[in-house]
């Protein structure tokens, strides 16, 4: 068994994960739906936001150099990182300068791909996160499950157990409210005692050289104003022209995520505080991250690059809504996920992912940048197909069938000798286990099936005419 | 159209020339009943998508290629299966893309290939007469009819129109069974917890039958109802349109 | 150019070999931006003032909101503020020279922010009718922390600087330098963390209350 089916064999039979995971994505579901349904202009601005994740990408240097020209001018400090190791490397250097001895972190899926977390652990550096799911799981020392909801495995009850055990004062915590309560409490002196704070980026604004960040709960400004040093982090494909676009295509994410029309603190940051100014940090830096980026341009995945994470296509993944995200074994869970991994970790480790998908096309449905998710996977499967990666027993199988489905003739021959074999195994009108069958079998009874071929039967109505 | 009434090739799929004959005969009741010159080539087998979505193009375009040849001439191409009409209607043109010659071939049986129900509605505005099925059902949206071809409304209306027939509503009835083609044999665990949910839905309803429009569909939903134990029965809509609905479900025996 | 940014523009030029002109792009955005008042959600259809305090009090942004004559009222409104919901007569009051010229007798004032505020008082720049969002712009007269650290947070703006959709507000700043910040606070601080339930006061304040400045009266 490799480590794939080992951790959805281990995910299925944990119960309280189900529990934990329909609970948000029911609620995410119908929000989304809600949302959508309000704004009949959706099918429009999903066509518009696309065209214009696209323009961007097809112009990255443009616009890359047009973003680093503008944020230099607003105080900016910018730094490029071609891989995960360097953007960490670059980081840490920033804490080190800056003396730092804790730092706070808004939640950033970026920084979570290149294994920010660790690398400031790593130099010794204080880390708090202030995403309350992003608390939730450095208290449990675990690694996110979802983009938009990273402790999404977790139900109250588990969260009261880890608060009870962690925080200070935390007083009654029966409710959601009273562990909200305790995390913003524990929180709240942290905030304002760090020397750094680091956040993502949802968008770089191209023509300002600012970086747009969201939050529901303020923990990004709180994050981001009081210490002297400000860190972004952000793929370099995050960019758009100028804000107007980030409006159409906050309209698209925020829906899509959450079902709001807008996140309750949407801010973009440009540049270190200014003269006057009674809060603010000191120095703003933002590391330019590629990380695999231009290799998924190079490699057929610009579409990928369009990508909000926004979250829906794995609320409406029902291979996800079963397995919750930490099977994937990967930073991105789901469609987007499967997507993503193996171009970052490599096909061969990751070549479950793409595979272990129905290829249903909700994902690509809801997707606010029409992101064609399906065709996605399938390429990477082709590529596994190519490489070799099919397991030995199924490429054969298929090798099989294909060279008897060139062969007409043959072929029926083959079925109807076949149609003649299973009723053996047939008890009434179903099979219930059957040589080489078992991976039907094992769940849901195959229906015997009917006498022979319709072909063959076709044939002999049309002689009896 | 060359011919009036259309020359038409039904394409039966590999799982109903083996599994389900029946299905293939409603479908040519059906076509017949719209005067349609029915034919069923010989030389057919598969649509290629196992090959497909296991990656292997070459395989599936040698595949393509056959029943390219096969289905010319044919003013029309039918398919009982939204999922297999669907690698014919948007697959093969794909997979030809830097071939201009098929290229042009597989966007010419692309373009006058079907998918049964909505053949039958959206071309002919068929409904049932003179059908009646005493019971109630509720349907399933197999995820390529109805996310590739826009199968949605068509079968519905059609049913309508079949005396006696109830039809329920199916909490999540656009959701995936969990099928998947080659999907729910590489990854029984997974699928089986998703068909679980589908079969929980679907005994919700109270229906007496289950409908839908791909056997893939149907065989994965009919076989886990049976399993645990439902006494839901399941028939392509087809079936119950050509009035064969008090024959035999899937899997049941005379 | 230093190494790493050589290396990436090095990659995407690989993989884009033929870049557009700068006018061509140009041009291709300005096709893009023609695109965009089109799918803007219909809904703001009234007088802008009025559908924004529409929103912010809807189940949504659920914030509370009142309008008042003029900012000369905006004290005894924070008063009244005050007294429904049991809180001390002493706030910090961000530092506008407008507010700051109001007449605050009755409460006790500070220009700043502590960190476990419990009512502050502030002036935003405007608001967004399309969402119900409050916009500020950083500044010595309005740091960014007023917005995050208090519990309750009363915001005064007035009915003349709002703008119908978001856009709106984006063009009439167009070409200027951009401020440090800008914030659009929609509603009080949220989670949905834990289990996907809406709780308010997350980090930020669990109370937004609007004042609206200026007419209509009726």
């Amino acid at each position: 068994m490799n480590a794939f089916h080992g951790r959805v064999t281990a995910a299925l039979a944990d119960a309280t994960l189900k529990i934990a995971i329909d609970r948000t994505t029911n609620t995410a579901r119908a929000k989304r739906a809600a949302a959508i349904a309000a704004w009949p202009e959706f099918a429009q601005a999903r066509v518009l936001g696309r065209d214009i994740k696209d323009h961007v990408i097809a112009n990255m240097e443009y616009y890359l150099n047009q973003f680093e020209t503008n944020a230099k001018k607003t105080g900016a400090k910018i730094h490029w990182a071609r891989t995960g190791q360097e953007a960490c490397e670059i980081v840490v250097g920033i804490c080190k300068a800056a003396n730092a001895k804790t730092v706070t972190r808004s939640k950033s899926m970026l920084g979570e791909e290149i294994g920010l977390p660790h690398a400031l652990e790593a130099a010794g550096i204080e880390r708090v996160e202030t995403d309350l799911a992003e608390h939730i799981i450095q208290l449990a020392h675990e690694k996110p499950s979802h983009i938009i909801w990273p402790a999404l495995h977790k139900t109250r009850e588990q969260v009261g157990d880890l608060f009870r055990a962690n925080h200070t004062d935390p007083g009654a915590l029966e409710t959601v409210e009273q562990m909200v309560n305790s995390a913003r409490r524990n929180l709240r002196e942290k905030f304002m005692a760090a020397d750094v704070g680091i956040s993502g980026a949802n968008f770089l604004i191209a023509d300002t050289g600012a970086i747009c960040t969201v939050t529901n709960e303020g923990n990004a400004e709180l994050t981001t104003t009081p210490p002297r040093v400000h860190i972004v982090t952000a793929g370099i494909e995050k960019l758009v022209p100028s804000m107007v676009e980030a409006m159409t295509m906050l309209r698209l994410l925020v829906r899509s995520a959450t079902g709001a029309e807008l996140t309750q603190y949407t801010t973009f940051h440009a540049g270190p505080k200014r003269t006057g100014d009674v809060d603010g940090p000191e120095e703003f830096h933002i590391v330019l991250v590629d990380a695999g980026r231009t290799t998924m341009l190079a490699e057929g995945l610009a579409e990928m690059l369009r990508c909000l994470r926004c979250g829906a296509c794995m609320n409406h993944c029902v291979v996800y809504r079963q397995i919750g995200g930490h099977a994937y074994g990967a930073t991105y869970p789901g469609p987007m996920g499967s997507v993503i991994t193996p171009s970052l970790d490599g096909l061969e480790k990751s070549q479950d992912l793409p595979r272990a998908c129905t290829l249903n096309g909700q994902c690509q449905e809801v997707c606010p940048v029409a992101i064609p998710l399906p065709k996605l996977i399938r390429g990477w499967r082709t590529k596994a197909w190519v490489q070799g990666y099919e397991p030995v027993y199924t490429a054969w199988a298929l090798r099989i069938w294909e060279f008897l489905a060139l062969r007409p003739a043959l072929y029926q021959i083959a079925s109807n000798m076949a149609l003649r074999v299973m009723p053996v195994f047939a008890k009434g009108g179903w099979i219930a286990k059957m040589p080489l069958a078992g991976g039907w079998t094992r769940y849901r009874d195959m229906p015997r099936p009917q006498a022979a071929t319709f072909l063959a039967q076709y044939k002999k109505r049309q002689a009896a005419k | 159209m060359k011919n009036n009434p259309p020359r038409v090739a039904l394409f039966a799929t590999c799982l109903v020339d083996a599994m389900r004959p029946q299905i293939g005969f409603a479908a040519l009741a059906l076509l017949e009943q719209v005067n349609c010159v029915v034919e069923v080539p010989m030389g057919q087998t598969c649509c290629g998508q196992p090959a497909l979505n296991s990656g292997d193009q070459d395989g599936t375009r040698k595949i393509a290629k056959q029943n390219i040849k096969l289905l010319a001439g044919f003013d029309h191409v039918v398919v009982p299966s939204g999922s297999c009409a669907a690698t014919i209607k948007k697959d093969y043109p794909d997979l030809f893309e830097a071939d201009p010659v098929w290229h042009a071939k597989a966007v010419d049986l692309a373009n006058r290939t079907y998918e049964l129900l909505s053949y039958m509605s959206d071309i002919w505005a068929w409904r049932p007469k003179d059908v009646s099925c005493a019971a109630t059902a509720t349907y399933h949206d197999s995820c390529s009819g109805l996310r590739s071809l826009n199968v949605q409304a068509q079968p519905r209306k059609m049913l309508a129109g079949v005396a006696g027939l109830e039809m329920r509503p199916l909490e999540g009835a656009n959701v995936c069974c969990g099928f998947g083609g080659t999907f729910c044999v590489k990854y029984p665990d997974i699928s089986n917890a998703i068909v679980g949910e589908k079969a929980a839905a679907i005994n919700a309803t109270g229906a007496d039958l289950l409908l839908g429009g791909d056997l893939g569909c149907l065989m994965n939903m009919a076989g886990k109802l049976h399993r645990d134990g439902s006494k839901v029965r399941a028939f392509h809509t087809a079936e119950i349109l050509a009035g064969m609905g008090d024959g035999l479900a899937i899997g049941e025996t005379a | 150019m230093n190494n790493a940014k050589k290396a990436i523009f090095a990659a995407i030029g690989k993989a884009l070999p033929a870049p557009a002109s700068a006018p061509a792009i140009a041009a291709e955005l300005t096709q893009l931006r023609a695109r965009i008042d089109a799918t803007r959600p219909e809904r703001v259809s009234g007088p802008p003032d009025e559908v924004f305090l529409d929103r912010v009090q809807s189940p949504g942004v659920a914030a509370s909101a009142e309008r008042i004559g003029s900012l000369n009222d905006l004290p005894a409104a924070v008063m009244r503020y005050a007294a429904q919901h049991d809180l001390a007569l002493n706030i910090a009051l961000q530092p506008h020279p407008n507010l700051e010229a109001l007449n605050w007798s009755g409460l006790q004032t500070r220009d700043h922010v502590g960190t476990d505020e419990t009512l502050a008082v502030g002036l935003a720049l405007g608001g967004i009718a399309e969402t119900g969002s409050l916009v500020f712009h950083s500044s010595p007269e309005s740091p960014t922390l007023f917005a995050f650290l208090p519990l309750h947070h009363i915001v005064a703006v007035s009915y003349k600087n709002i703008w119908p959709w978001m856009e709106d507000y984006v063009r009439a700043f167009t070409g200027a330098p951009p401020p440090r910040n800008v914030n659009l606070v929609t509603g009080a601080s949220g989670t949905t963390d834990i289990e996907g339930t809406l709780v308010r006061g997350a980090h930020g304040p669990g109370w937004l209350h609007v004042v609206m400045v200026g007419p209509p009266t009726d």
